[in-house]
């Protein structure tokens, strides 16, 4: 008996989630096989973060603090895919949410308690104002955000360098590049590990009952997939489009907040730590659902953490995101690797059409 | 026809051959025969129209003499010689040029940038104003006067054809095909054309005109083939014909009279449920329906006929609300909703089978749930308040899959894995659980085998029964005939006349397809 191979038009889940799985092992075996070439010990390296990562409470904590960043800018880019947009511009958006952030700390008096959550809506608020324009422009007229958004990240990320180097400048004279120490924090929950870690997974959690759960989620669905037939049901496609992107920018905004108000503590340049695009992978990697990208968030924080346990092996920054650039790729074959079946062939069997 | 009458009456040396023949030429789509056995010759000096309903395989044949597709069998000769064109490149090297219905040109480019674009004659370093001296020249060498300076985009669609022909003929072009030239045309702008074209045929080359307007083939061909499924009917010399010959050509086809209507005529038929009343709808591309009043009354079908792109995809869009009307009303059952859009008229009972299911219908890569209940998701049960109950709708989902008859072995599969034929049924079930009034019908059975536009016809007779008013467009004269009990004729996004489908005069209906208004209709 012989087989073939037959492309499935859909692949179960569990097949898919195998793929997955598989193509991770299959990304750090990759991985190990260039250390060991380049004289590196795989095994006692990879031992080595998952000892500093996991093996220790700091360990732990790290991980925390990478991992809700990663969430924030997860859900935006996610949020945008869902109506069919590619939120680029997660990186300035977050660069906006903690500049705006700093500025109600830095220059609104008041007490912690009402501070923390003006500064949370500064900073939503500030996303959400870093792509009002990409937004219009698609809206009303057609302009590509995946540009505008991208292209946008610059200004902010430039605007906050200037900022934490200029005008905001630290007076103390302590610091070189950042602003003063923020008078309030966003309250810990765990070691070093703040709010802003729980209010993620909250948010995650929120999204996907809205858009599992709500008419205006179904709505969302059917304008993304295809606007021809949101029009057809008499869908106001258009607000949709213009609110679910505002929302998408104030995710990295409020993501950004959290960051200097409770990881960083200051404003500082390049804050945003390529968070904004690595949220793209973590979306896609999800396939844009809020639940999946609970896990592809830590996965990601997980090889971020790796990373910095690596560096102090002495590996570069560029191997990490060499391995992370890997995984992704195996992961794209594996989606389609995976709605392919071994089909026994007998002599007699007419193929059977997949439509 | 004799082959030397051919040269005789053209004008022409005996003996002298075409400039290009197409000899047994068959292309066929998987399940489709786009052209089976199709001979065409044309000499120089003629205009040879070629005629056919959309589909007829007009387009394919001339994509395959462009190079655009290759042909399954058959050849294309030239010169004597069998040639092969693997690319429209290799079409225009030699001398065969097409003019799309779309245009191909740079927008945001100069005409005289466009002229020259990718032409290998074009000076590899020239000034802008030798580029535009050279175009102005060729535009005066050939006939056809041009702004070499103009951006593209500020032209008219008459001085956009006319850059994008005098592209074709600077290279060298011995055959000029043009697609439908004059549906963008305003009727000054078309006349210009006529005489550029009786021109250029009267330098030895020859135009291919394609058409399914009989008027324009009467004032402009020498010789007219006629095209029906695929297959050449015939070609006659154009000043033996009248439009009412041509229109039986055209449509004349052996016309299965089978009545679906089923009751022998003894219906009541109620009153208006849907009129319209002086509506015009402006777009971009012009005015695309012209002051047409309608009336549909519960209990009858009402067919649209014509021929696609005449303002039936128009007439569905108002008739749905898709689409406010420029000008004129829109009255359901006593209340003028015109201007309430989509979703009110869904609300109050209109459903609607688009033209095009997967760009309106439906959202093909979503699940088959999702799609199934995108009329009925925000009415309780499926929805309350601002929730939405995926279980539910998935119960919906599985009911209209089960009197669609449709085997679903996922309602979570994505709705492009279903045949075209289930999307179909899905839809149709689909808008005639909303249709309580008016049910609009755009080429329902397109893509469907015999058995599923049988089943689809039945559904149409089981909502007129139940006091629905039913709109069916379709390109089925057949199909029209069979199931309608009055038909209205569209041409030019006007209708050009309203008749009862029993008794009804084929050819009467061919020619209002082809322009003419209903004979003691006033226009």
């Amino acid at each position: 008996m012989s087989y073939r191979l037959q492309r499935m038009p859909v692949a179960a889940p569990s097949v898919l989630f195998s793929a997955r799985v598989l193509s991770v092992i299959l990304a750090l075996l990759t991985a190990a096989a260039v250390l060991a070439l380049s004289g590196k010990d795989p095994i006692a390296l990879g031992g080595k973060v998952l000892s500093s990562t996991f093996g220790s409470r700091f360990g732990l904590e790290d991980l925390g603090l990478l991992f809700s960043p990663l969430l924030y800018c997860g859900l935006a880019v996610a949020v945008g895919l869902r109506i069919g947009a590619w939120n680029i511009g997660a990186e300035g958006q977050f660069n906006l949410g903690a500049f705006a952030a700093t500025g109600v700390a830095l220059f609104v008096p008041g007490p912690a308690w009402l501070l923390v959550p003006l500064m949370a809506l500064a900073g939503m608020a500030g996303g959400a104002l870093w792509i009002l324009i990409p937004t219009l422009a698609k809206a009303y007229a057609d302009v590509s955000e995946l540009i505008t958004t991208l292209l946008m990240n610059f200004v902010a990320l430039l605007l906050v360098y200037w900022v934490a180097t200029g005008p905001w400048l630290d007076p103390s004279g302590m610091a070189l590049a950042t602003t003063a120490r923020l008078s309030v924090s966003v309250p810990y929950v765990w070691g070093i590990v703040h709010w802003g870690l729980p209010v993620a997974l909250m948010l995650a959690v929120g999204l996907a009952v809205m858009f599992a759960y709500t008419r205006w989620g179904y709505e969302v669905r059917i304008g993304g997939a295809n606007p021809g037939a949101a029009a057809y049901a008499g869908m106001p496609v258009q607000r949709h489009l213009i609110l679910v992107m505002l929302m998408s920018g104030a995710i990295a905004g409020l993501g950004g907040m959290m960051e200097v108000a409770g990881t960083v503590g200051r404003l500082q340049g390049g804050i945003s730590n390529n968070y904004g695009y690595l949220g793209i992978m973590v979306a896609v990697l999800a396939r844009a659902a809020p639940l999946g990208v609970i896990a592809t968030a830590f996965f990601m924080a997980v090889i971020l953490n790796g990373g910095i346990v690596l560096q102090s092996q002495g590996l570069t920054t560029h191997t990490v995101l060499a391995i992370t650039g890997l995984i992704l790729f195996y992961a794209a074959i594996a989606d389609e690797v995976a709605r392919y079946k071994l089909i026994p062939t007998t002599g007699k069997v007419t193929p059977k059409g997949a439509r | 026809m004799h082959e030397d009458s051919i040269q005789q009456r053209l004008g022409l040396a005996p003996g002298t051959p075409p400039l290009v023949a197409l000899k047994g030429v068959s292309k066929y789509f998987p399940g489709v025969i786009a052209n089976e056995d199709v001979d065409l010759a044309v000499y120089p000096g003629e205009i040879h129209a070629l005629l056919g309903e959309n589909g007829a395989g007009k387009s394919t044949l001339m994509n395959v003499l462009t190079g655009i597709y290759h042909m399954d069998a058959g050849e294309i000769i030239m010169d004597g010689e069998s040639r092969r064109f693997a690319s429209p490149i290799d079409a225009i090297a030699a001398g065969i040029g097409m003019v799309h219905q779309h245009f191909k040109l740079v927008k945001a480019f100069t005409v005289a940038e466009n002229i020259h674009l990718g032409w290998d004659a074009t000076p590899a370093r020239i000034s802008r104003k030798a580029l535009e001296e050279r175009t102005m020249n060729l535009a005066d060498t050939l006939g056809l006067a041009v702004k070499p300076g103009a951006i593209v985009a500020d032209l008219s669609t008459g001085e956009q054809q006319r850059v994008e022909i005098l592209r074709v003929l600077a290279r060298d072009a011995k055959v000029l095909i043009l697609d439908e030239p004059t549906a963008v045309l305003t009727p000054s702008e078309a006349r210009d054309l006529f005489a550029a074209l009786r021109a250029f045929v009267a330098r030895g080359n020859a135009v291919i005109f394609i058409s399914h307007k009989l008027d324009e083939v009467m004032e402009i061909s020498n010789r007219v083939s006629i095209l029906r499924a695929g297959r050449k009917i015939a070609t006659e010399w154009t000043s033996d014909c009248s439009e009412t010959s041509l229109a039986q050509l055209m449509v004349g086809r052996e016309i299965v009279l089978n009545d679906m209507r089923g009751d022998g005529g003894a219906r009541k038929i109620g009153a208006p449920m849907v009129t319209l009343e002086g509506v015009t709808l402006k777009s971009e591309y012009g005015t695309v329906l012209k002051n047409v009043s309608l009336s549909v009354r519960a209990g009858e079908i009402l067919g649209i006929a014509g021929v696609a792109g005449n303002g039936q995809r128009e007439l569905t869009y108002v008739l749905s609300g898709l689409v406010a009307p420029s000008k004129g009303t829109v009255t359901l059952d006593g209340e003028d909703i015109g201007r309430a859009g989509a979703r009110v008229f869904a609300q109050k009972g209109v459903g609607h089978i688009p033209e095009d299911r997967l760009y309106a219908g439906m959202a093909p890569t979503l699940s088959i749930t999702d799609n199934a209940v995108l009329r009925e998701y925000a009415l309780p049960p499926l929805s309350n308040g601002p929730w939405y109950a995926p279980r539910r709708a998935l119960a919906l989902a599985r009911e209209i899959a089960r009197i669609a008859g449709v085997m679903v072995p996922d309602f979570a599969m994505p709705a492009r894995n279903l045949s075209g034929g289930n999307q179909q049924r899905l839809v149709a079930r689909r808008e005639m659980r909303i249709a309580d009034k008016v049910l609009i019908a755009a080429y329902p059975s397109r893509g469907l085998d015999v058995g599923a536009i049988n089943t689809m016809m039945r559904y149409f007779v089981e909502m007129r029964d139940s006091g629905v008013a039913v709109v069916l467009i379709s390109e089925e004269l057949e199909e029209v005939l069979n199931l309608a009990d009055r038909i209205a004729v569209m041409f030019h996004g006007e209708i050009m006349g309203v008749v009862p489908a029993q008794g009804a005069d084929i050819e009467q209906i061919g020619l209002m397809m082809g322009g003419q208004r209903q004979q003691g209709q006033a226009a």
